[in-house]
């Protein structure tokens, strides 16, 4: 797998990188985990049945009759079809992704979102919420207040709506939870280790805190809105738009955030990060047993970033892997 | 060595060469509107420092850039070439670009931005002689030029100079000086605020004497903008396009 | 580096900062964790590498023999420059770095370099003469940032000084007369156990103080820089000497309040010499690491120049 601790700043004693390689190994072991084989680097032959035919996807080219990888990844199979996810790659979007993003650009009745995709992402002003909630036409007025909605460098939370062949993409903030974010602050994690679930939006009622997983890897991790604190996100009917009006874009929703809450916020954060930079996927469990394990011990938020405990984290990991095989 | 140098710029009575005492600074002389086709201008001289400034603008910012809701304020210094002694002095380019930088910042803290969105204000300052505290004259002058072209400002800034030589605190120091200085603090203060926008020290300070050396300027500073205050009330009560300012001097002796 | 934040992420980490609870989990008055390599770069004289988080920058140290300042003949040379690697950030490609670059090595050459008579400076001037008028070490300590996520000055001056640590000079034999009108000749020794170190207990330390709301911090990250409403930066020696002073930032400070800054730096500068001492810095010089062809390609080069290398 490489380097597997990639963006981190510490220098790990000899005796820490024994038990790192260690830890790794015996994960790489456990039952369950991806076969080494199935890692490749570009050039590397991908083993595949030539008597049965096989159809060559993304990341293989054919050199001579034979199967190669163009990126480094995991080889993935579908029947007969032979692909190559790659690891380290800008997030490959697809209709119905919950994703955080960056406003970086208005444009004429439209935004351009910085989603960590190859192209800016578009917003049109025809697919969000106005404020007061009434479906109607767009109007000039409204184009002209643009800026009052959602300006450069805001980040929200939307979902794709469409792709295009030429690589661009559109999103859509129609619904309630969807919208401008505040009250918290942004992690950035390799888009791979979020899986695309059912559900994005994790409200962590024992901390006070939300999460959204954007499949884009972007994370953002904010005090619990106000609105949403007595209504479910995921069981909320369609109809309850008109209901609540605006509530997706109004601002000055800033509740009180104590000190505690940010503490919590912060220990959440370090968990995200200490799990993008060792390589684990990313849900909403493995982050509170990563908040959890850090209060066992003892540890300070600060010290979730050092060497040791990222070490500690994948010791833990490989225990319960091999607990499972 | 030091010895021969604190005898080199200081009398025996304790004067400087140009007879001022070390905490005196040199006569000024300031006047706004030096350029008439500029916003707004003015020229300083401090002892033989001579510096003109010209303010244009409020105007459109030309270069394309990110949307910014507040203005630019855009900083320029040149030394003619006859500035100094030797004609157009080793490493000046880089000595301009710095005092353009350190100018801006200096400023920058002083204008109102907000109150010019979208729209840049261009300060050129040229050095016509060069004779010690260049960049605290420039800035003064500039304060004033900014506030002779009407630009909203919070305050005047103004700013001084100051040489370690030896054990002595030097004022307002001279180029001579300059050159033997062990250490210098250069402070700029919105007089009326009493706030610092730009502060600079080099050479090794103990804390007593920084601290000493940095209430000398801040309090000279405020003395200078005083004055500095009433240059552009001066002119617009239009008693004469021009005010002498002479700071407390010594006595001449013959 | 412009860092676009959202006027809701500004308002968080400003609310942090007077929480006492950085994004990273840090108190206003705790440093990042930071690493020091140093012998780095084999081809200089002294370098070193320090990661200070997201922020990683290399120092070097070359000597060369030169030719005393005009008007200092009892005098060494000591210059300071800082460059920006546009692959720290692409903002840097081209003249992005420059003005950058350009703050940071003044900051630097006012903290290091001391008044025009040279007194205050780093390293001592007059150590680094070798013939009076005729020849001296000229010192040349380069910045390079490799990675910047905020307090890059700090992360410098920390780098020179372990840099300057870790200098250590080839040994020069005067072979000829000494006389003021005579040439003299000279011989760099190739032996890579001769060698001088440079005293470098008074190289001081930079510690930027940047003020975010009513608070101040230390090592900002990028991110709070950008949020930052004037920074200080303050050089103070082993003595506890103020050695320069650079303000950042558009808005004003009060005397009191800049003086108060000044003594907290000096706090935090006693405790980052000492974690500098305990990182076993001043360990071995870099000379033995230093291949001794370039000792001797120094050696012909001076001898072709009749003793005058630039």
């Amino acid at each position: 797998m490489g380097e597997p601790m990639r963006r981190t700043h510490f220098r790990l004693s000899p005796s820490q990188k024994e038990r790192l390689s260690q830890a790794q190994e015996r994960c790489r072991e456990a039952a369950g985990s991806v076969h080494a084989s199935a890692f490749v680097n570009v050039g590397d032959t991908i083993l595949v049945d030539y008597e049965n035919g096989f159809l060559r996807g993304h990341g293989t080219q054919l050199v001579d009759g034979q199967l190669l990888a163009t990126v480094c990844g995991v080889v993935e199979r579908v029947n007969k079809l032979v692909s190559v996810r790659p690891l380290r790659a800008r997030y490959n979007p697809e209709t119905g992704d919950v994703v955080v993003g960056r406003i970086t650009e208005v444009a004429p009745k439209r935004w351009k979102v910085d989603v960590n995709s190859r192209q800016d992402a578009q917003l049109m002003l025809s697919a969000v919420n106005l404020p007061g909630g009434i479906q109607r036409r767009r109007t000039a007025t409204d184009e002209l207040n643009m800026r009052d909605l959602f300006t450069e460098n805001d980040l929200i939370s939307a979902e794709v709506q469409t792709l295009h062949q030429d690589g661009s993409l559109h999103l859509h903030t129609r619904s309630l939870k969807y919208g401008k974010l505040e009250n918290g602050h942004l992690v950035k994690v390799a888009p791979y280790l979020i899986k695309r679930l059912k559900q994005h939006f994790h409200q962590l009622k024992q901390y006070g805190v939300q999460l959204i997983l954007g499949c884009n890897g972007y994370v953002w991790i904010s005090a619990v809105p106000p609105s949403s604190s007595e209504m479910e996100i995921d069981q909320k009917p369609a109809d309850s738009e008109s209901r609540q009006p605006g509530a997706g874009t109004s601002e000055g929703q800033n509740v009180e955030i104590t000190r505690d809450l940010r503490v919590r916020i912060c220990r959440i954060a370090n968990a995200v990060r200490v799990l993008g930079a060792c390589g684990f996927m990313i849900h909403p469990d493995s982050i509170v047993d990563t908040y959890e394990a850090s209060l066992s011990w003892g540890i300070e938020p600060r010290q979730m970033i050092s060497g040791e405990f990222h070490v500690r984290v994948v010791e833990r990991e490989a225990e319960q892997r091999s607990k499972k095989g | 060595m030091v010895l021969e140098t604190q005898k080199a710029l200081l009398k025996s009575d304790g004067t400087r060469l140009d007879d001022r005492l070390p905490t005196y600074v040199r006569p000024a002389f300031l006047k706004t509107g030096a350029v008439k086709v500029a916003a707004g201008s003015a020229y300083a001289e401090f002892g033989s420092t001579k510096v003109i400034v010209s303010v244009y603008g409020p105007r459109e910012s030309k270069k394309a850039q990110a949307f910014s809701d507040i203005g630019r304020l855009n900083c320029d210094v040149k030394f003619t070439s006859f500035a100094t002694p030797l004609r157009g002095k080793a490493g000046q380019d880089i000595g301009d670009k710095e005092f353009s930088v350190l100018l801006h910042k200096a400023l920058e803290g002083a204008v109102d931005l907000h109150s010019f969105p979208k729209t840049t204000v261009d300060v050129f300052a040229l050095v016509l002689q060069s004779d010690g505290g260049d960049l605290p004259a420039i800035i003064t002058c500039a304060s004033m030029a900014l506030a002779d072209a009407g630009i909203v400002m919070r305050d005047i800034v103004a700013a001084i100079s100051l040489s370690c030589v030896g054990k002595n605190l030097l004022l307002d120091p001279t180029y001579k000086e300059e050159t033997q200085e062990d250490g210098s603090v250069m402070v700029a203060i919105m007089t009326s605020r009493r706030e610092i926008t730009q502060v600079t020290l080099t050479g090794e300070w103990s804390s007593t004497k920084a601290s000493e050396a940095l209430e000398l300027c801040s309090d000279a500073c405020q003395k200078l903008g005083e004055s500095v205050f009433l240059v552009p009330k001066v002119c617009i009560e239009e008693i004469g396009n021009f005010a002498i300012f002479q700071l407390p001097r010594p006595p001449l002796r013959n | 580096m412009v860092v676009g934040l959202s006027a809701a992420e500004k308002v968080y980490i400003a609310g942090g900062i007077a929480a006492d609870i950085r994004g990273d989990g840090r108190g206003r008055h705790q440093f990042r964790e930071f690493n020091i390599d140093t012998s780095v770069i084999p081809q200089a004289n002294g370098s070193a590498r320090i990661c200070l988080g997201g922020t990683d920058v290399i120092a070097s140290v070359k000597a060369e023999l030169s030719v005393p300042p005009p008007g200092r003949p009892n005098h060494g040379k000591l210059e300071i420059s800082v460059e920006c690697s546009p692959t720290a950030a692409p903002e840097f490609e081209g003249r992005g770095g420059e003005e950058l670059s350009m703050d940071l090595s003044r900051a630097l050459q006012r903290s290091f370099l001391g008044g025009t008579s040279g007194a205050g400076a780093a390293i001592d001037l007059a150590a680094l003469s070798i013939v009076e008028g005729k020849l001296c070490w000229a010192l040349y300590i380069d910045g390079l940032v490799l990675s910047s996520d905020g307090n890059l000055l700090d992360a410098l001056s920390i780098a020179m000084k372990a840099a300057l640590s870790n200098c250590g000079l080839p040994k020069v034999e005067i072979i000829g007369g000494t006389s003021p009108e005579e040439e003299p000749d000279y011989e760099l020794s190739g032996n890579p156990e001769e060698f001088t170190r440079l005293e470098t207990s008074l190289v001081p330390v930079i510690v930027t103080l940047t003020k975010v709301g009513k608070h101040y911090i230390v090592d900002a990250t990028a991110e709070e820089e950008s949020q930052m409403t004037a920074a200080v930066s303050v050089a103070v020696n082993k003595k506890g000497s103020v050695c320069g002073l650079t303000k950042r930032g558009g808005t004003g400070l009060d005397t009191s309040v800049l003086l108060d800054m000044i003594s907290v730096a000096k706090r935090h500068s006693a405790v980052l010499r000492r974690a500098l001492a305990f990182a076993g810095l001043f360990s071995s010089p870099n000379v033995e690491k230093r291949p001794v062809s370039f000792c001797l390609l120094l050696f012909r080069r001076l001898d072709a120049n009749g003793c005058r290398t630039k």
